[in-house]
């Protein structure tokens, strides 16, 4: 399952289900909206082209770190202090694979993916700069 | 011909999202964006810097591709295109 959507997501289902044949490993990265003195936290994201590049991502990782599945959920919309952000799951022949399959994935979300999160606090909200600027628009490497 | 001109996260609020334009043959990308942007001088602000460049930051993107400054200065729009416009990215 790759997908951008405003509702939570079952976690142990989907754990569950990476189950493959010659499963040793699952890596579960749960992002959760911190209490940074905010109140909520408010996703968007540019799906057309967003969901397009979560596939990518979730392709080179398999074929990078030899993964028997990969599941990526991206919510938007409000999220309360606590919820699920971003829900990645990854299963591999070995921890190795996981744990790096794992960090492949969301470091490449967060260096690309058109996803922006706004901290509403009780005096507004502010934007949360992004860690990667991309210099004059430079679009990022074919990962196939 | 006609062009949509989508902005996203902080650009969104200061400008609107979903914004269909007719776009006069010879129209690059910068001057569809510039010239829906000037409705908001924070807005224009935002993208531009005082010399009208696109900001570093500002990425630009044509029917879902990147696309570098230099080459949206001098990239005429087509009919059907969806410009979009965007800060760095925060997902995760």
């Amino acid at each position: 399952m790759i997908t951008i959507q405003r509702e939570d997501v079952d976690i142990g289902r989907l754990v569950a289900e990476a189950k493959r044949a010659g499963t040793g490993a699952i890596v579960v990265f749960d992002g959760v909206v911190r209490d940074d003195n905010i109140q909520e936290i408010e996703l968007e994201a540019y799906a057309d082209v967003a969901v397009p590049e979560l596939q990518a991502i979730a392709k080179e990782a398999t074929k990078k770190f030899a993964l028997l599945h990969v599941d990526i959920v991206h919510r938007i919309g409000r999220l309360a202090i606590g919820e699920n952000i971003l829900i990645i799951i990854v299963s591999a022949g070995h921890r190795e694979e996981a744990y790096e399959g794992s960090r492949f994935i969301i470091e490449a979300i967060k260096k690309s993916v058109p996803i922006w999160k706004k901290e509403l606090t009780k005096d507004g909200g502010r934007w949360v700069p992004g860690e990667h600027t991309h210099g004059s628009g430079k679009a990022r490497k074919s990962r196939d | 011909m006609t062009a949509k001109v989508r902005f996203f996260a902080r650009f969104r609020e200061l400008l609107g999202s979903d914004i269909p334009a007719p776009v006069k043959t010879g129209t690059t990308l910068a001057d569809l964006i510039g010239g829906i942007a000037k409705k908001n001088k924070e807005g224009y602000d935002a993208i531009f810097d005082e010399n009208g460049r696109f900001r570093e930051f500002v990425i630009v993107m044509r029917n879902g591709k990147r696309i570098e400054h230099a080459d949206a200065e001098k990239t005429q729009v087509a009919d059907g295109d969806e410009i979009a416009i965007f800060p760095p990215v925060a997902g995760g």
